[in-house]
Parts: C-alpha cells; structure tokens; sequence
C-alpha cells in the first residue's frame, strides 16, 4: 500500500546504503569512512557548504584575506568528496514519510527530494541553549555561536564592546576569537565557578586534552586583561535602539543587582542542546538526561538508536565537542560497514576508535562537572525571571503567562501550557523557548504529570515539519495537476 | 481512601465536559470533572474551532457514511444561537468570530447539492445565499478560479477552542465545579441506585459516589460506557490539522468545501488554519497519534486550489487529534436506557454543539424538557446486545438508509 502511494507522490527518490543528515565533524567523519570502503553514501547538509558549525567554512574573500580558521575542515571536506560521497548541500530535511523509513527534504530551491536508506546516520548537531532576561529582544543581544559565526565566516564582529555571559567552556573560544578581531571583551559572566586554580592543575595532568585547552584559553583572556566573573548571571539588558549596557547578578541571588557594564554587544548562552527532532520523528526511544533536562537519544556503544537502521551520532546524540563527535561519526561508521560489508573493518582501527571514544566521553564528563548542570540552573534562574519578561518572543507571550497557564488548568503539563499559553507556536517552534518554557513550568507544578511518560520529558514534541517550509514544495509533492490550479 | 460525593461526575475535561461542568455548576450542582490527562488536550483540543452553521460537506475523506445535513440544520441554528452569547454568559473572550462563511463547489454534482442544501436551509431558518463563482470571487477575492458556486452564511464563524474549554471550566469553578486533571477514571460501578467511580492511582485515588455520571471522553467514550457494562458502537478516528505561519493577507471568512473535505480560516494570531478531516496516519490513544504525509499533501493542494494566496507561505506545524466517531456520523446524547443516572454526549460537530449540548445534558439531568428534539440521537441505537460484539453489529444496514431517504 505504501509503495502504491508513494508512486502517487512526485519528487526525486533517492535510494542510498546510506544517508547521512548534517555534515559537521561527526557526519563527515562518517561519511569520508563508509564512502572511502565503497558504500553508496549520501550526506546532507542544510547550509550551502559541508562543515557544520564547527567546521564552518569562510566565505571565499574571507578565507583569501585571513585564511581558513580550521584547515582541518577543509581536508576532511575534501576527503568526503574525494571518497566519492554524493554532497547534497542546501537540502533541508524537514520530516519523515509514512512509510517511517523515507527523510523528506527540500533542495536549495525548494525542491522536494525524498531519501532512502538501509542506514540512516543522523548528525544533526545541537542549537544552542538560551535562556530569556529583560532586554533580551534588544538588537545586539545574542548568542556566543552566532558571534563567532560571523567571526569565522565573515570575518565581522558582533560589536566594539561585548560582553559574554551564560555557561559553559564555549564562552572562552569565543571571547578568544572576539579579541583576535580586535574586539575589547569587556567581560564573562560565566553562572557557575568552574575557572579555579585546579583547573591548570588538572590541564598539566598531560593527557586531558580539552582541560589542557580550556586553561589555555583562560591564559590567553588573562593575558588580554579580560575579567571572568564567576557566579555572575545576566539580570537585564538595557537600551533604546540597541543594547547600551548590562546589569549582572549574582547566580545565587539572580533578582538581585551587582555591577553594571556598557557594551554594545551582549552574547548570552549556556552551552548547547541535541537537535533529536528527526530522531524522534523516525520513532528512536529518547530518554531525560537528568543533569541536562534534554531529551537524549538512546543508543549503544556504536551510537545504534532504538530502530536499528538509524544510528544518532556526534552533538545530536548528546553534547561533548568536536573529537567526541568525530569518535562517534567513526564509530557508527564501523558498525555499518561490519553489517554491510563482509570484509570486517580492521581490529586495530576499531579498537583505536572505541578507546578514543571511551577517553573522550569520560573528559566530557569531567569538563561537564566543572560547569553547573543546565537543569539545576533552570531551577535557580526559572523562578527569578520577572513576570513581565517576554519568553516566547515568537508569540510575545511573558512569564507570568506561562506560570499562570502551568499552574493553573494545565496542571504541570508543559505540552497544555504551550498550547493554551502559545509560547512555542511561533515559527522558530520552541527552539529558543522551550527550555525556559520547560523551567518555568517546572518552577510553578514542580510535581510531573502523573502516569504520562511523555508529560515528564522535558521538550516540546516533535512534529513535522522540522522547520516551516514553503507549501510550494509540498505542492510539488502532490505532483503536476496542483500546480496548474486546474481541475479539468 | 476517602469515599467523596458530588451530584454529578464528568468523565472528560474537553469541551463538552467542559461546557455540561459549566451548566450544571451554574444551576447549583456540585460537579467533579475527570480527566486522564491535561484538560482540553485531546479531541476538542486539537479541532479546528470551526463553527458552522450552514451545512458543510456531507463526508470527509475517509468517512464511510454522509451526514445527514437536514437532520443537522436545525440543530446547528439553535447552537448558533448559543455562541451569540457564550462570551457573556463566560465573562471572557474566548476569540469568537462571527464573519460569515463560504461553503464552496467546483463540480456541476457539487453546484447541485450546494442549491439542495441551500433548500434545507432555509427551511431550517439558517440564511443562506447562492452566489455564483463570480459572485464569490467578487465578495472573496482570494477565491481561486476554479470555485463555481458558493453559498453564504452570516452566521459562520469558529472561536479558539484553547480557550473555549478553560473559559468553561473557569466557569464551573466559579460556581464551585471541580476539575481534577491527570486522574484516569479506572472504574464505574453500580451503588445503590447511582454510581461509584474511581479515578486516579495510589495517594491520588478518588473514590466518588454520585447519582450521574456523564460520559464525554470523546475518542475514549466507548471505553468509559464499558467500564459501566455499556458496550456501544462508537470508533475513535484520528484526523489531522495544519498551520502555517502568520500571513499579512487578510481573510476573515471561513472557507469550507462542499464536495471534499476543506476548512480554511485565519485566525486572530493570523496563521491560517487547514483542516477538514483529513484521515491521520495513525491513531495512538495512549501518546500522540502519527501524522500522514500523504494526507497533508492532499488537504494543502485543495486549500491551494480553492485559495491560491496559500501557496506563498510556509507550514508552520501540522498534529493529529483524535474524536469520537458513531457508526452514522450522528452525535449521540442522552441518557443509556437500562443505566439510570448514566449519560453519554459526543460524536460528530461536538465542538459547534458544546453549548447547546451542555444545556440540554443539563435538562435532561435536571428531568426538563430538553431545547432541542434529540429523542432519536440516543445511545440506544448504538447500544449492542449482551453477547454481541461491536463489529457485528455495523450499523451501516440500518439507519442510513433511513436518513438518505428523509434527505431526498
């Protein structure tokens, strides 16, 4: 039956070994492995070029003035395309067929393209995690990715004077590119107390590599004279036609003022959450990652979802940066080729990955545990945030209504507050909000729904389409005769 | 385990438990709504709020039996009635809009049963206008060329069920009306000449003894009639809706087709709304049901059709929702024969109903004579016989027939 339908529907089919969406570090490092061993591979990308956001490539006057910031992205590009991997780049893929098995995509024109696979790899990273505070609408309020984003592509910097807050180790290779570019990095606010003496001791243990990074960027912002003020959290920003200063506060007092700096700029993240929405959608078991309250894909050893055709790899399948993501793209790559391919993939190269993994997932942990866990930070900052803040800024809808919706009729329930609350109908479809959403709710109903497990997962569901896309390409879907308009 | 009393209980918190809380709270009843999960979540949570008072088409794709148009057009003029004052009677907006509506026809078949249904219209009391394709356009410019006919209605309308149903409940409290949420009716027992229920699990079981038991689950109705010992004939289906993000044009018509299954409004947040029962992929009572590809390409290539401006925007969203569908496609309200002090609402337009059927739920609860004649929409013509099952019985050899042939 669905194979009767599927011919009804218009639009390319593509029939792959395997498919792969996102081509950051954990996708290209899978792909670049099955196609090299000779498999059928297609990998996906929603940006014009292959890189994510790790490995996002210059623009071409960019990389010709200033050189490429990660030559190691370059090569790997090359190694996938050389390996003969089928680069679809502007393609977005938006949802899933009802056969549950066929991705549904649209090219750089809108085009519709569907895929299937007999291996699906989903690297479909992570979107950074914000949380709202007065003032946040301002223009020149930000996020620290979409600043380095426009230091690594463009070469242009987010303003003159910049202030740096939220969580996490990510805020110091931006304010480290900032200063690169000239900027004067007023400050970080970082929420917990991670940067103590310790951590340059930990770094010269020698083999935790990422610590050893971290403290070398914290010598480089000493080296610059820029603060790091610990335990520090944004309270307001302010501004008429753009942000003009910011007020901080201590995290363990979040209402109350400390200091107040000017800036032109203000960047505010903490950190980054998977983007499981196509996991999700293909039916793969998810499971509530306590210290984050993220929804996080259940997979094995080799990053194997519950559907055994689909595999979740790199940021997507939960946080832990670049090397883990590359780890984890490899990992399921061996996986595959040991199903698909006779020829087992050498012992030395899997054990020299799976180790690899194994160090990598383990300095993830330990990094992570130098930072206060996003859940327990939503729990200081969710009951702190003012009533009248807007937190939806998609639907404009403030605070106080979504407290008042939660605790009220929709009795702790996170899906009935958006609905009766709209916050998360907006088109970026909860993916700024919902993790406030999620705290808010939680800091008016702190008792879960009861019976309904998905009441206790802390995200909004997942539904199709993953982004809004133009009915245009659902029109050519339905083939020729709707696009005439003509009945006759 | 505390055994506790109330003068009815309603088994559903959507818009028609919602409503019957609401009207029976008002006359001085103590009420006690149940609901499984969130209110107003499922069935009525997820429908488009459509309100129409003019006939819209006779079958959605999927549905095995047409409705009975006639039957239905005096009932929906006095629901009509009702929405024209629900926002004072609620003391809130609940984003009813009154601006008329458009049931369309691109066929020479479909022309026809437009000037059928005009006919019963008229009889029924409900002012409707025929105007040709170019007499629509004219008035609707964003018509596509391919609509012939139309009929208008004044009284066509829809209203936000996300808040139609909290503004009920809201209602019933303020007149003392309890809803208690996440608490899954698990059984329905005789006791003495009414009922006990009991909801809830462990520390937040409910033990109620009442004399009335009001059965609006919707999609979960059947389910609660059989805890009960009632076996009816009802099947829940799945149906599907869409959004798209907020559009700058201006439509403040509804826009249904006669012929296939197409309702198309803009609502006060200006995302335009797509739906007309569409069948969903899946039906999942216990979580979400699953969405079809094949039916979101289908209904937005009709929407697009009659209303070309569509195709220049983007979907937002798409969901599916279940509701409460009877062998007829009739509603079925009234009290079960044989289970005094029981009684069972739902079934098809239960949205555009709520406030009619809340009040008559209401008299027949209180032994009034009810507003509107519903004496052959009971539950008795769904009931199945001890010993036989639900499939056995389809009722597509019995009523239909009878209805086509009033409709003729």
């Amino acid at each position: 039956m669905t194979a009767e339908r599927s011919a009804a529907l218009h639009g390319e089919v593509v029939e792959r070994d395997v498919v792969i969406v996102g081509g950051g570090p954990a996708g290209l490092s899978a792909a670049a492995r099955l196609a090299s061993a000779g498999l059928a591979v297609t990998i996906l990308d929603e940006q014009p070029e292959l890189g994510g956001q790790y490995y996002r490539r210059p623009a071409p006057a960019v990389a010709e003035q200033w050189g490429d910031h990660r030559p190691d992205g370059g090569r790997l590009i090359a190694r996938v395309r050389a390996a003969g991997a089928e680069c679809r780049t502007g393609h977005l893929v938006w949802g899933v067929d009802d056969d549950g098995r066929t991705l549904l995509a649209s090219d750089a024109a809108g085009h519709p393209v569907r895929l299937r696979a007999r291996h699906l790899v989903l690297a479909t990273g992570a979107f950074e995690r914000v949380f709202p505070f007065p003032g946040w609408q301002l223009p020149g309020v930000t996020t620290p990715g979409f600043a380095q984003h426009l230091a690594a592509g463009d070469h242009t910097t987010i303003g003159e004077r910049v202030v740096l807050a939220g969580s996490g180790p990510f805020l110091l290779p931006v304010a480290c590119s900032l200063i690169e570019l000239g900027v004067t990095v007023v400050g970080i606010a970082e929420a917990g107390r991670p940067y103590r003496p310790s951590l340059r001791a930990l770094g010269a243990l020698g083999h935790p590599a990422r610590l050893r990074e971290l403290a070398g960027y914290v010598a480089r912002l000493a080296r610059a004279r820029v603060p790091i003020w610990q335990e520090t959290v944004v309270l307001r920003a302010d501004g008429r036609d753009r942000v003009s200063s910011v007020t901080l506060a201590a995290a363990a007092r979040p209402a109350r003022p400390v200091r107040t700096v000017e800036v032109d700029a203000l960047c505010v993240g903490y950190g980054f959450r998977p983007q499981t929405d196509l996991a999700r959608m293909l039916g793969c078991a998810v499971r509530v990652d306590v210290a984050s309250g993220d929804a996080v894909p259940v997979t094995d050893a080799a990053g194997r979802a519950s559907r055994a055709d689909v595999y979740v790899v790199g940021e997507a399948a939960g946080i832990g940066g670049v090397h883990a993501a590359k780890a984890r793209g490899l990992a399921a790559a061996h996986d595959i080729l040991t199903r698909e391919v006779r020829e087992t993939v050498p012992v030395a190269e899997v054990r020299r990955v799976a180790s690899a993994r194994r160090r990598l997932a383990r300095f993830t942990a330990l990094t992570d545990s130098l930072y206060p866990g996003p859940a327990a930070l939503l729990a200081t900052l969710a009951p702190a945030l003012p009533a009248d803040t807007m937190v939806c800024r998609c639907e404009a809808v403030r605070a106080e209504e979504i407290r008042a919706t939660a605790a009220g009729s929709a009795d702790g329930d996170l899906n009935a507050t958006k609905a009766w609350s709209r916050a998360g109908m907006g088109p970026c479809q909860g993916r700024e909000c919902g993790f406030a959403v999620a705290g808010l709710v939680r800091s008016v109903a702190p008792r879960p729904g009861a019976g309904d497990g998905e009441s206790r997962v802390e995200v909004f569901p997942s539904r199709l389409p993953v982004r809004p896309i133009p009915l245009a390409t659902l029109l050519e879907l339905a083939g020729p005769d709707s696009q005439e308009g003509d009945r006759s | 385990m505390t055994t506790r009393t109330a003068d009815a209980v309603i088994v559903g918190a959507g818009v028609l438990g919602a409503s019957v809380a609401s009207h029976l709270a008002r006359s001085g009843h103590r009420v006690l709504v149940l609901d499984r999960g969130a209110p107003g979540r499922e069935g009525s949570g997820t429908t488009a709020g459509n309100l129409h008072m003019q006939a819209v088409h006779t079958k959605r794709p999927g549905q095995a039996v047409p409705l009975d148009s006639a039957r239905f057009l005096p009932l929906q003029r006095a629901a009509s009635d009702r929405w024209e004052t629900l926002e004072e009677e609620l003391e809130t907006s609940v984003e009813v809009r009154r601006t008329g509506g458009f049931t369309i026809a691109e066929t020479d078949e479909q022309c026809r049963e437009l000037h059928d249904k005009h006919g019963w219209e008229a009889a029924a009391g409900i002012p409707t206008e025929i105007l040709d394709g170019d007499a629509a356009r004219a008035a609707l410019p964003l018509l596509g060329p391919t609509v012939a006919a139309a009929t208008w209605c004044d009284l066509d309308g829809y209203a936000n069920p996300l808040k139609v149903t909290p503004a009920y409940l809201d209602s019933a409290a303020r007149h003392g009306g309890r809803t208690l949420a996440f608490a899954p009716v698990r059984r329905i027992t005789r006791n003495g000449d009414g009922w006990r229920v009991v909801a809830g699990h462990g520390a937040a079981e409910r033990v109620v003894d009442t004399p009335v038991v009001v059965d609006v689950a919707g999609p979960w109705l059947g389910e609660i009639a059989a805890m009960a010992g009632i076996t009816l004939r009802m099947t829940p289906v799945a149906i599907q809706m869409h959004a798209t993000v907020r559009s700058s044009a201006t439509m403040s018509h509804l826009v249904q087709h006669i012929g296939e299954g197409l309702s198309v409004k803009q609502v006060a947040a200006g995302n335009l709304l797509i739906g007309g029962g569409w069948p969903a992929l899946s039906m999942d009572l216990a979580g979400r049901s699953g969405t079809s590809l094949d039916s979101l390409v289908g209904n937005v290539a009709l929407a697009v059709r009659v209303l070309p401006f569509i195709r220049d925007l983007r979907l937002l969203r798409m969901w599916a929702g279940p509701l409460a569908a009877t062998p007829d496609e009739m509603p079925v309200i009234g009290e079960v024969p044989g289970a005094p002090g029981f009684y069972v609402a739902g079934g098809t337009y239960a949205f555009t109903f709520a406030p009619l059927w809340g009040e008559t739920l209401r008299c027949l609860i209180e032994g009034k004579p009810p507003p509107v004649d519903i004496s052959d929409l009971g539950p008795g013509r769904l009931m199945v016989p001890a010993g036989g099952s639900a499939r056995d019985n389809g009722l597509e050899q019995e009523n239909p027939q009878d209805r086509r042939s009033k409709r003729c």
